[in-house]
């Protein structure tokens, strides 16, 4: 019982201490903007000044008409017209400038999220959901973004006002100041209530909608299999669940803010009552004259409106907390290290693993003590079972994942002290899974380099045997490819991804599995084209269908992520082991 | 807007006690001004105590009740804003659902994430202001008219000529604004489209090191996106100072007209502040009208958003046949089909028929039609042309649930979800554990299963271990196999199998009693089909057995590509 108690209690505390940590970050944002900011605070003073100021000049006037003085009046009329004017546009530009600020600040936040994003290890991505991730830079950014246009403005001048109301007062009378001061305990009691309740569910909100939207993203992008397994019942029942739980946090955040302008104005009447009823009192006894009161009640409600307003605002900028804090949460990942790194010259080509382990989680280890080497010009078939570890080379080549054991060196070069891009820019890759982007053709494939021209992404999608295809399209080569590629079928893409690959002219050339979509008729003609086109580049070759790599210079036989045998096509066959084995098994394998 | 609006239907009555609710709290701070003068006056001044205690308990008394009454609102409009929220949410993913794919596929997954969120959020927020303050500000302002009314007319005129003006000038900002905001859904769908793919495709930017290219993308959407948020902002946040102005110059001539009148008696000085004081309310009244604005132009800017997916037609006609697949008959007669949003055909003039229990191989160059053609069978998308019969009856005429149901389908995308594999393969079925394992150990997929550490509660998609290619093939070939389907759809399923296990596969499925239809690149697996279908350009080029096929030009091609020369005398070892 203690125990919970006690846990309870540093539970309530840290929110506080978080609250200004994270406020203070968003000021480190804010400050890139510190002279427009200050200008802007200019303004607020300066269109307080002039709220007071018109109010002011509309008595002055109406003692002018009183006391039949025409001249005044009319001189104090063009003054009110003056001040008006100024007032109305100083508001402007304060509004104006504040949400150029604000926006900038969420829109930098915004690019510095998605930078992030490219600077964590592949690692990351495989524990998360695309679609939670998509929700802090859309959902809780556009949260922050909602309140700071407003926010900064208001707590500026509910303070000026908050600070000129207590001054007035004091100077009226200390002792109704005290009086008045009596709520002020009262309100905070009930906004940290209130805050404590608020704050969690802000929290949990921001969460549920991004859970919400993670599983929106992976039901949307997989329709097809929902459909095709008629399983729109299943989904929505879940859909329904999450959902629900997005409306239990909503609810509650939502009727708890809602009680600050209520307590306000509870507070508001009954500061009036305890001024009306003390100073009768103290009236009757002499010590404060009936005039001051009346006046007071006036200027009691002077301070209590901007209370109200800085009291919202908090509320507000909580529930803005609640999406930095998600945002910020990204920023602070431990980002992909590069200490020390050098930039890789230009390389010919030469690979070797020397004694290379690996495990992605140290419980078990996908390989054991590789070690080959490769020449330039060589082409390198990666060869064995489902699960050898043919895809794992290729990832500690690439520096996705670096060796436990062991050692990579490229043309000499120990890869674990170059750094990543510079690595990967004398590459190029054709995944197992074939992204392309939504765009047009030619952009997908001219994303292999970017400066290369027209003639050549024509080029290459001849080489990688595109080209027919493509200028079947109704628009050819400027055919918009729908998102994840659609429209076009998994072996075209692969094409496309060929055609991407080729036009990097990379010193190494990388592919996974490239055309295990692509009927062997097309496969052959490619493999043409890239006997010609890797004249002197190393190329690393992983495929199923073993007539696909029979060119190869080297095949490497894994087995369970061991090298259990390396050698020619032939002289592979001729030792009559494993290959041997997977090769003749190939002409079996429907028995 | 109107359609989402009428989801709120259900919640009149929540509704109804709210707004209630809003304006007893209104009348007592109406009230309090009187109060107040009341205890100053009669109280204070005259120094008569009783009176300050009785007022004052009033007072005190009617603000509980307010306090009471806005708390209960307070709950109330979160309560109908919640639930609103949440019906429309799942409307939206109920309509998804009941959508045919071409109809889903029209949008882009990102806005069709966004219209679910923060469009939805939107609306709620109108909902939820609507409840709590919309009737405050046109209360306060008609309260504050008539009363200037009241107090002298003839001062008071003016505001009958400029607020009714003003009312309209915020209409029509209104409108502008919700254009505008609409603009910026728009971006930010762009920007979501690109943080998702940017998600997706992380090893391939990684791999071609275009992250700086990347981040110039979204640099241009995020301005874009910031500009069109600027631009709505600053314009909604204009209309504030223009308000301000113009009431600002009705006090100033209220106090010309004052000045005039005056002398002549036909208004006195109080009554001149007095009016001048109610104009002063008002113009508080009006900004919060322009906070209504802001809130109500994006709600309408995303209620349209999210009405044009609520108005998407929903295949409501009756099918008349709602039994499962008993023999597994197939039979395509003359069809044709192009995808929805394309001109050009993707299969021509298809015909041919399949027996009971065949196993028909379909083979073809990249893009000959191959995937399309299984597509069509569970109805994902409808021909074009031309009518596909299953055990005799049109497609079209089945119960697509039930038709799916009998269908195992294993398609070239690898879709697994977030869950464990025992929900992936399992996929809504209730099956028994030795089920499960049997269809699993059919795909080959049992031994790599319990060899994770949580087997078959190992969690996998986004959340997930990461699986090897040929792990998720032989999952969806699980998850298939599970359903003991009557007609069993493989496209290009095995590419990432390697022969030994692939030839398992296949010995296993010989146990499944169904039809089976597979796409297929490796003419090892077409020679053991009983009949092999070749494509060219969405055409049937040929259809037969191995040996029937080898007079085909474009056969022989392909086996020679794949087995040389001695390809041509292969012929399969079962016969």
């Amino acid at each position: 019982m203690r125990h919970a108690h006690h846990r309870k209690v540093i539970k309530e505390k840290r929110p506080a201490k978080e609250n200004i940590r994270t406020l203070k970050r968003i000021w480190a944002f804010l400050a890139e903007e510190k002279r427009r900011f200050l200008l802007v605070i200019g303004l607020v003073i300066v269109s307080s000044a002039l709220s007071l100021l018109g109010p002011y000049l509309v008595g002055k006037a109406i003692d002018t008409i009183i006391a039949k003085t025409a001249n005044g009046f009319m001189m104090i009329a063009g003054m009110l017209l003056v001040v008006y004017l100024a007032l109305s546009l100083s508001l402007f530009w304060q509004n104006y400038w504040m949400i150029g600020i604000a926006q900038r600040t969420v829109s930098s936040l915004r690019l510095r999220l998605f930078e992030q994003f490219h600077q964590l290890p592949l690692a990351f991505f495989t524990r998360r959901q695309s679609g939670e991730l998509m929700s802090r830079v859309t959902n809780d950014i556009d949260n922050m973004s909602q309140t700071f246009d407003s926010t900064a403005i208001q707590v500026v001048s509910s303070t000026l006002t908050l600070i000129g109301a207590i001054v007035v007062m004091l100077s009226l009378s200390p002792i109704l100041t005290a009086v008045t001061l009596l709520i002020v305990p009262l309100l905070f009691g009930g906004m940290k209530w209130i805050t404590n309740r608020t704050q969690p569910r802000f929290r949990e909100q921001q969460q549920q909608l991004g859970d919400l939207n993670g599983f929106i993203e992976e039901v949307i992008s997989g329709q097809k299999a929902i459909q095709l397994f008629a399983q729109e019942k299943e989904m929505i029942a879940r859909f329904l669940q999450k959902n629900e739980q997005l409306k239990q946090a909503g609810f509650w955040a939502q009727a708890y803010s809602g009680f600050i302008p209520k307590l306000m104005n509870v507070l508001n009447n009954l500061s009036f009552a305890l001024l009306a009823g003390i100073g009768g009192i103290l009236a009757y006894e002499g010590m404060v004259s009936v005039g001051t009161i009346v006046i007071f009640t006036e200027y009691a409600r002077q301070f209590i409106r901007p209370l109200n307003d800085l009291a919202n605002q908090w509320n507000t900028l909580l529930s803005a907390l609640a999406g930095a804090e998600r945002v910020f949460a990204i920023l602070d990942e431990q980002k992909e290290e590069e200490e020390e790194a050098l930039d890789l010259p230009v390389i010919r080509g030469e690979v070797e693993f020397q004694h290379v382990s690996f495990s992605y989680d140290q419980a078990k280890e996908v390989l054991h003590n590789v070690d080959f080497s490769v020449k330039q010009g060589e082409t390198v078939a990666l060869v064995g079972p489902t699960g050898a570890g043919k895809t794992t080379i290729l990832q500690l080549l690439t520096r996705f994942y670096d060796p436990t054991k062991g050692k990579i060196l490229i043309d000499g070069h120990d890869i674990l002290h170059i750094k990543r891009e510079s690595l990967r820019r004398q590459m190029a890759f054709v995944l197992q899974d074939v992204f392309l982007f939504q765009g047009t053709i030619r952009e997908n494939i001219r994303y292999g380099r970017l400066e290369a021209t027209d003639e050549e992404v024509v080029e290459a999608a001849k080489q990688a045997n595109a080209h027919s295809f493509i200028m079947k399209l109704p628009n050819g080569y400027d055919t918009m490819l729908q998102q994840d590629g659609g429209g076009i079928s998994q072996g075209q893409k692969q094409l496309l991804a060929i055609a991407r690959a080729m036009i990097a002219r990379p010193a190494i050339l990388i592919l996974d599995e490239a055309t295990s979509n692509v009927d062997t008729v097309t496969e052959l003609a490619i493999q043409e084209a890239l006997t010609r086109l890797m004249n002197n580049r190393t190329c690393f070759v992983i495929a199923h269908r073993l007539n696909t790599i029979q060119h190869a210079d080297r095949i490497l036989v894994l087995r369970e992520g061991t090298v259990v045998e390396q050698g020619t096509h032939d002289s592979l066959l001729q030792a009559k082991g494993f290959y041997y084995e997977l090769y003749h098994r190939q002409f079996q394998e429907v028995s | 807007m109107w359609r989402v609006l009428s989801l709120l239907k259900p919640y009149r009555k929540w509704m109804g006690i709210a707004w209630f609710l809003m304006l007893i709290e209104l009348i007592v701070e109406l009230w309090q001004p009187l109060l107040m003068e009341k205890i100053i006056n009669e109280g204070i001044i005259k120094n008569h105590f009783p009176v300050i205690w009785k007022w004052g308990a009033v007072m005190i008394i009617a603000s509980l009740l307010a306090f009471a009454a806005g708390i209960t609102n307070s709950f109330a409009a979160a309560y109908v804003g919640q639930q609103f929220g949440f019906d429309v949410r799942k409307r939206l993913f109920m309509k998804i659902q009941s959508c045919s794919l071409p109809q889903v596929e029209q949008f882009s997954t990102a806005s069709l994430i966004t219209r679910m969120t923060n469009d939805v959020t939107q609306m709620q927020n109108m909902v939820f202001m609507s409840l709590r303050i919309m009737l405050r500000a046109p209360l306060l302002i008609i309260f504050g008219m008539v009363m200037a009314l009241i107090v002298q007319a003839r001062l008071a005129f003016i505001l009958v000529v400029i607020v009714p003006f003003l009312l309209l000038f915020l209409i029509w900002a209104m409108k502008k604004a919700a254009e505008r905001f609409s603009r910026v859904q728009q971006a930010l769908d762009r920007v979501n489209r690109i943080m998702r793919e940017n998600m997706a495709n992380m090893r391939l930017i990684k791999a071609f090191v275009r992250s700086t290219y990347e981040q110039q993308c979204f640099r241009n959407e995020n301005e874009t996106l910031m500009a069109q948020t600027m631009t709505v902002s600053r314009f909604v946040e204009a209309i504030t100072p223009a308000l301000l102005f113009f009431m600002n110059v009705a006090i100033v001539v209220i106090l010309f007209i004052g000045r005039k009148e005056i002398p002549t008696g036909g208004v006195n000085a109080g009554e001149v502040v007095a009016v001048i004081n109610y104009t002063t309310r008002m113009t508080a009244a009006l900004s919060i009208f322009t906070f209504v604005t802001m809130v109500f132009s994006r709600a309408r800017a995303s209620g349209r958003r999210i009405a044009e997916l609520l108005k998407m037609p929903t295949n409501t006609k009756e099918k008349t046949h709602h039994a499962m697949i008993t023999r597994g008959e197939l039979e395509f007669v003359h069809v044709s089909f192009r995808y929805p949003a394309s001109e050009s055909f993707v299969l021509r003039d298809v015909s041919f028929s399949v027996r009971e229990n065949e196993t028909v191989a379909i083979l073809g160059e990249t893009g000959a039609g191959k995937s399309s053609l299984l597509q069509l069978i569970p109805r994902l998308y409808e021909v074009t042309e031309g009518t596909i019969f299953i055990d005799g009856i049109d497609v079209r005429h089945w119960d697509e649930a039930t038709l799916r149901a009998s269908i195992g389908f294993v398609p070239q995308e690898l879709l697994l979800f977030s869950g464990t594999i025992r929900e992936n393969i399992c996929f809504g079925r209730n099956v028994s554990e030795e089920e499960m394992i049997q269809a699993a150990k059919a795909a080959q997929i049992h031994d790599a299963i319990m060899s994770f550490p949580n087997q078959y509660d190992t969690i996998v998609g986004q959340k997930g271990v990461t699986l090897s290619g040929g792990q998720k093939q032989r999952i969806a070939i699980a998850r298939a196999l599970i359903r003991k389907p009557k007609l069993l759809l493989l496209d290009d399923c095995m590419s990432a199998l390697d022969a030994k296990t692939e030839a398992n596969v296949w010995r296993a499925l010989k146990a499944y009693d169904c039809t089976t239809l597979i796409v297929t690149q490796k003419i090892t697996t077409a020679i053991e089909a009983d009949t092999i279908l070749l494509f060219k350009d969405g055409k049937l080029l040929a259809k037969g057995t191995h040996q029937q096929l080898l007079n085909n030009e474009l056969y022989r091609q392909i086996v020679q590509s794949q087995l040389g020369k001695k390809g041509m005398s292969y012929a399969p070892r079962t016969p």
